[in-house]
C-alpha cells in the first residue's frame, strides 16, 4: 500500500530521527512510504496564534503538496488533529475534506492495519505513556480520563501493550496536559514549566524509565524542562523521550537485520541535552 | 421613551439565531435493581441517614437525632408527631431559632440522588424547616421515583407558590474543601420511610 | 499587568500552587465518579445543550411567556438595559422600603454588575451569606471561583480573619469549628435582614417561575425570613418548561463538586399567597443580546455556572481564580469576559494550552477550547495583538507556503543555531530557556536524511515476522 508521509516542520528540523524510524517501521510493515518534498508545515502555529489567514495559506499548501494520496500519515496527533478537525472549517469544499479525512496520526494508522497483532519485538523497559491533548480529544484516540466511560481504544497504547517486556506505568494524571501548547509556552511560561515539571514529577512517581509520546513537541518541553531543572541541581529527572514511532523502530531493530545506528547520528534516539 | 422591556426584546429579535428545534424528551431511565440500596447510599454521600418504619407507631421505632423525651422544641406538619414548644406557639423567625426539631411531610422520593420533593404549607413552615438544628422528613416507602425525569412528570407545573427538593442537612465544603455539616440550616437530616 | 503577570506571581509560590491544583483536581475527581454512576451522562449532555440552543432561539417569545405567567402569581418584573439599570432597580425597591440590612446568595450576576458597592454607597449594609462569599468579603476581594468562592484562601488564613472580623479564637484553624463561628455570625444577620437577594439558576417560561440551587441553605433562609426577596437574572437562563429543569439538574451538581443533587432545589413561582411578602424578578441583558448576535460564541451563553470547566482546567487550578482579573474566571470566562471587553481581556484567550478538557466536562457542549482559539482569530485581526507578533507569524507563514524558502530558512537557522556558544543561543530565547533546555539541533533535517537514504542502493525490505501464535494470548 503506497504512503505519503507528512513529517511535522519541528520534526523535519529539530528530529529527523523521528522521521527515519517511522519509515523503518512503516517499510518494515510491507507499507510503500512516499515523501513528498514539497511539504513543510500544517499551519497549526500559525491558527493557534490567532493568524487564521497564514494558517489557511498552510492549509491550501497541505492540500496541494497531499492530494493525489490516499492515506497520509503523520508523525503528530496534534498536526493530524489540525488537518483532521480544523482544516475543513476554514477551506470548503468536497476535496479539502476528503483529504482532510485521509489523514492519520502515525500509531492510529498502524493499529488500523492490524500492526498490534504482529511481533513488535522487545523493549524491556518501564514506558510512561505521555497522553497527546489533541490525539486523545481531537482526534479520539484514547479515552480522555473525564470522559472515561466512553471506553474508546488508545492505539498508541495498543501498540506498547502487544510489544514484549514493554511494562505500561500508571500516572497519577492519566492525561494531564504538558502545557507545551504552542506560543502557549512562551507567552504563558510560568504555568507552561509548571505543567510540564508537575508531569515530570508524575513519571518520576510512576517509576518511568522512557517517556513516549504521539507527539514529540510534549516531548520538547518535558526534555528541555527535565535537563534543565537537572543542570540547575534540582531532583533528577533523568528519562529517555521517544516518539512512538522511535520507540518502536528501536524495538524491532532486535528482530529485524536492519540496524538503527545511523538515527543515532542524527540527533535521533536518545534524550540529548 | 423606549422602555428597558421593549429595547431589551428588540435586541433579542435583531440578534435572534435561525430556529433550532426543541429536542425530543430522552427515554426515561429505569429504576436502579435495589432502589433502596442506591437510596440509602446516596442520602449517605449527602450527610444524611436514611431510616425504615411503620407508619402507626413510628415515632417510638425511629433513631431520634437527640433522646426524644428531652426535645423542648418541635415543628411538625404530622400529627403523629404532635409539635411542642414554639413549634406551637412562635409567632416569630426569632423564635423558631430555638426549635430542637422540624418534622416534614415530602410526597415523594428520587432516587438516583435521594432528594425528598416538599412543599411547605405555609411560609414559617419553610423558615421552621431551615432554623431547626435537625430535620426529620417523613415519606410513604411507596413513593419513590428513580429519576428526576420522572420527578416532573409528578410534579404539576402550577403546583404552588414555593416547593423544594431537600437532600441531607445544609452543608459548605468552602473552607479547604472540607465537607461540614450544618451550614446554616440543620445540622442532621433524616429521611424516614414508612411501609404498612 | 494582564494574566501572564499575575499567573507569574501565583506560580512563584510552589508549595501553595501545587495545593491549589489539587484542592482542584480533587473536585473534578469527584465530578468523575459522579458521572461514572449515570448511566445515560452523555444523553444528558446532548438534551441539555439541544434545550439552551433552542431555547437561544426563541428569547422574546419565553421571556414574554415568563412575564405573562409571573405576573399572573403575584411576581413583578423588572427589565434592565446595563449593570447599572439593573444596580438602579435593586436600590430603589430597597429605598423605597426603607430597607437598610439586606443578605444576599450567590449570585454571578450581581458581582457582574457590581451590586454590592452599589448598595452599600447608598448606605444599606449588604452581607454575602454564602460561607465562601463571606470570607471573599470581608477580605475585601472577588471570589476566586464561581461555585467555590474562597478556594484560593488556606484554613490558617480563614482562622485569622475570624479573629479579627468575628472576634474567633486567633489561632482557630478547624473547618468545622470556623464554619460554626460564621454560622452564628451569620444567623443574627438573617433574622434581621429586610430583604434577600438571590440569583437564579433556571427560570422557566412556562410557570413564571425560577429555580435557586445552595448547599447552605443561604438562599433559602435569606427569601424565608424577610418580607422582600429580589432575585436577578441573566437573559440566558430561561428554559421553556419545566420538565426541562431535569436534565440540568442532573448534571448541574454532578459537574460542579460531585454530588448529585445539592443540599436544597427551591422553586419559586410568586410569593406566598396570604402573606405580605413581595418576590420582584430583575431581568438583565448586560451585554449578553450582543453575545448573542454572535454565531462563533453564542452558545457560551448555555453556560449553567457549574464550575466544571475551572476544576479541570490545567491552567485555571495553576494561576489561580484571580489571575484572570474578571467576574468569571477559568476558560468560560476567558471567552465570556472577552466578549464583554475584547481590550482589557485580550491575554484571556491565550491563557490556554488548548488541551480540552474543558469542552469534555462542559454539561452542555460548549465547544470552550474551539471558541477560544476563535477568539485569538478575532483579536487579531481587531488590532489587539502586537504588531510585531502579526507581523513576525506572517512573514514566517509566507516563507513556509515556498517549501525551497522554507528548506534555506531551515538550513540557515540550524547553521547558525549550531555556530552559537550555547549560552548566548539560549540568551536570544529567554522565555522559553529561563526553565527549559532548547532541543540539541540536528545537523540535518529530515528531508536531507531521506534524500541520502533514497540514494543508498535499496536495502533488502526488513523482516516483520507474525507474532508467533501462543504469545497472541498473552
Amino acid at each position: 500500500m503506497r504512503v505519503a508521509l507528512f513529517v511535522p516542520c519541528y520534526i523535519d528540523q529539530l528530529r529527523p530521527g523521528v522521521g527515519l524510524a517511522a519509515l523503518d517501521v512503516l517499510e518494515a510493515f510491507g507499507f510503500d512510504v512516499v515523501f513528498p518534498e514539497a511539504q513543510t508545515c500544517c499551519g497549526q502555529p500559525f491558527l493557534t496564534a490567532g493568524e487564521s489567514r497564514s494558517a489557511k495559506s498552510l492549509f491550501h499548501h497541505y492540500l496541494d503538496v497531499f492530494e493525489d494520496f490516499d492515506q497520509i500519515v503523520t508523525l503528530s496527533g496534534s498536526c493530524a488533529a489540525t488537518v483532521r478537525c480544523q482544516l475543513p472549517n476554514h477551506v470548503p469544499g468536497s476535496r479539502a475534506k476528503a483529504i482532510a479525512s485521509h489523514t492519520f496520526e502515525f500509531c492510529e494508522f498502524l493499529v488500523a492495519h492490524d500492526v498490534a497483532s504482529r511481533n513488535l519485538g522487545h523493549f524491556p523497559h518501564r514506558v510512561g505513556l505521555h497522553a497527546s491533548c489533541h490525539a486523545l480529544r481531537e482526534l479520539g484516540l484514547g479515552t480522555p480520563s473525564e470522559l472515561r466511560h466512553l471506553g474508546r481504544p488508545d492505539p498508541a497504547r495498543s501498540l506498547l501493550s502487544s510489544i514484549q517486556g514493554l511494562q505500561l506505568v500508571d500516572l497519577t494524571r492519566s492525561d494531564e496536559c504538558c502545557g507545551f501548547g504552542g506560543v502557549f509556552s512562551v507567552e504563558e511560561e510560568a504555568v507552561s514549566c509548571r505543567m510540564g515539571l508537575d508531569r515530570l514529577a508524575d513519571h518520576q512517581l510512576a517509576g518511568s524509565e522512557v517517556i513516549t509520546s504521539t507527539d514529540i513537541s510534549c516531548l520538547f518541553q518535558l526534555q528541555g524542562l527535565g535537563a534543565k531543572s537537572q543542570a540547575s541541581g534540582a531532583p533528577g529527572f533523568e528519562f529517555r523521550m521517544l516518539h512512538v514511532a522511535e520507540l518502536l523502530a528501536e524495538s524491532l531493530a532486535g528482530i529485524t537485520s536492519q540496524s538503527t545506528a545511523t538515527q543515532q547520528e542524527n540527533g535521533g534516539l536518545h534524550g540529548t541535552s | 421613551m423606549v422602555t428597558a422591556r421593549e429595547e431589551i426584546l428588540e435586541r433579542l429579535e435583531r440578534a435572534r439565531p435561525p430556529a433550532a428545534a426543541r429536542p425530543a424528551a430522552m427515554p426515561e431511565p429505569s429504576m436502579p435493581i435495589d432502589p433502596m440500596a442506591t437510596l440509602r447510599d446516596r442520602l449517605q454521600d449527602a450527610g444524611g441517614s436514611l431510616q425504615f418504619a411503620t407508619r402507626s407507631g413510628w415515632t417510638e421505632q425511629i433513631q431520634w437525632p437527640v433522646e426524644a423525651t428531652t426535645l423542648r422544641h418541635v415543628y411538625s406538619s404530622l400529627n403523629a408527631m404532635p409539635g411542642r414548644g414554639v413549634g406551637l406557639s412562635s409567632k416569630t423567625n426569632h423564635d423558631l431559632a430555638d426549635l430542637d426539631v422540624c418534622v416534614l411531610a415530602a410526597e415523594f422520593v428520587v432516587i438516583e440522588n435521594a432528594a425528598a420533593w416538599q412543599r411547605p404549607g405555609c411560609l414559617r413552615e419553610r423558615a421552621a424547616a431551615l432554623l431547626a438544628t435537625h430535620l426529620i422528613v417523613v415519606a410513604n416507602a411507596t413513593e419513590i421515583v428513580a429519576t428526576m425525569h420522572q420527578a416532573y412528570a409528578r410534579i404539576a407545573p402550577s403546583d404552588a407558590s414555593f416547593g423544594w427538593f431537600l437532600c441531607g442537612p445544609s452543608k459548605t465544603a468552602d473552607i479547604e474543601q472540607s465537607l461540614v455539616l450544618g451550614a446554616h440550616g440543620p445540622r442532621t437530616m433524616s429521611l424516614i420511610l414508612l411501609s404498612d | 499587568m494582564g494574566h501572564r503577570e499575575r499567573a507569574r506571581e501565583f506560580v512563584a509560590d510552589v508549595d501553595r500552587t501545587r495545593w491549589h491544583d489539587q484542592a482542584l483536581w480533587f473536585v473534578r475527581s469527584k465530578r468523575d465518579q459522579a458521572a461514572d454512576l449515570v448511566p445515560d451522562w452523555e444523553a444528558l449532555r446532548d438534551q441539555a445543550s439541544a434545550i439552551k440552543r433552542s431555547a437561544l432561539t426563541e428569547l422574546p417569545e419565553l421571556w414574554r411567556e415568563f412575564e405573562e405567567h409571573a405576573t399572573a402569581a403575584g411576581t413583578v418584573v423588572h427589565w434592565a438595559r446595563d449593570a447599572h439599570e439593573h444596580n438602579e432597580i435593586v436600590a430603589g425597591l430597597l429605598r423605597d422600603r426603607s430597607v437598610r440590612h439586606v443578605v444576599k446568595s450567590k449570585s454571578m450576576l450581581t458581582e457582574e454588575c457590581g451590586l454590592n458597592s452599589y448598595l452599600e454607597a447608598e448606605g444599606i449594609e449588604v452581607i454575602d451569606t454564602d460561607l465562601g462569599e463571606r470570607i471573599v468579603q470581608l477580605r475585601g476581594e472577588p471570589p476566586s471561583h464561581i461555585v467555590m468562592p474562597a478556594i484560593h484562601l488556606q484554613r490558617a488564613e480563614i482562622g485569622e480573619l475570624f479573629a479579627k472580623e468575628m472576634g474567633s479564637a486567633p489561632d482557630l484553624d478547624d473547618p468545622t469549628e470556623l464554619t460554626d463561628v460564621a454560622r452564628r455570625d451569620l444567623r443574627d444577620r438573617f433574622l434581621k435582614a429586610e430583604a434577600g437577594l438571590t440569583g437564579i439558576n433556571f427560570a422557566i417560561a412556562e410557570t413564571g417561575g425560577f429555580v435557586v440551587v445552595t448547599n447552605e441553605g443561604n438562599a433559602d433562609l435569606g427569601t424565608a425570613l424577610p418580607g422582600l426577596h429580589i432575585a436577578s437574572v441573566g437573559l440566558e437562563k430561561i428554559i421553556p418548561q419545566q420538565k426541562d429543569l431535569a436534565p440540568f439538574l442532573r448534571l448541574l451538581a454532578r459537574s460542579a463538586t460531585g454530588q448529585a443533587i445539592t443540599t436544597y432545589t427551591s422553586h419559586f413561582r410568586g410569593p406566598r399567597p396570604r402573606s405580605t411578602q413581595e418576590l420582584h424578578v430583575v431581568i438583565v441583558d448586560n451585554g449578553r443580546s450582543q453575545l448573542l448576535g454572535r454565531p462563533a460564541f453564542r452558545e457560551a451563553l448555555g453556560c449553567i455556572r457549574c464550575g466544571a470547566c475551572l476544576n479541570t482546567c490545567p491552567v485555571y487550578r495553576r494561576s489561580g481564580g484571580h489571575s484572570y482579573s474578571a467576574t468569571i474566571p477559568g476558560p468560560i470566562g476567558s471567552v465570556l469576559e472577552t466578549s464583554r471587553d475584547p481590550a482589557t481581556h485580550a491575554e484571556l484567550p491565550h491563557a490556554c494550552s488548548l488541551c480540552g478538557s474543558c469542552t469534555d466536562v462542559c454539561p452542555v457542549r460548549i465547544p470552550l477550547h474551539h471558541q477560544l482559539l476563535a477568539w485569538r482569530g478575532e483579536l487579531a485581526l481587531s488590532g489587539h495583538h502586537p504588531a510585531w507578533r502579526r507581523f513576525s507569524l506572517n512573514l514566517v507563514a509566507w516563507l513556509f507556503v515556498r517549501p525551497t524558502m522554507y528548506r534555506l530558512l531551515g538550513r540557515f537557522a540550524r547553521g547558525i543555531g549550531r555556530r552559537l556558544p550555547p549560552t548566548l543561543r539560549e540568551d536570544l530565547l529567554p522565555a522559553w530557556t529561563r526553565q527549559r533546555h532548547l532541543p540539541t539541533i540536528p545537523k540535518s533535517s529530515f528531508r536531507e536524511l531521506y534524500r541520502e537514504r533514497q540514494r543508498q542502493p535499496k536495502r533488502p525490505r526488513p523482516q516483520a515476522q507474525p507474532r508467533p501464535r501462543h504469545e497472541r494470548n498473552g
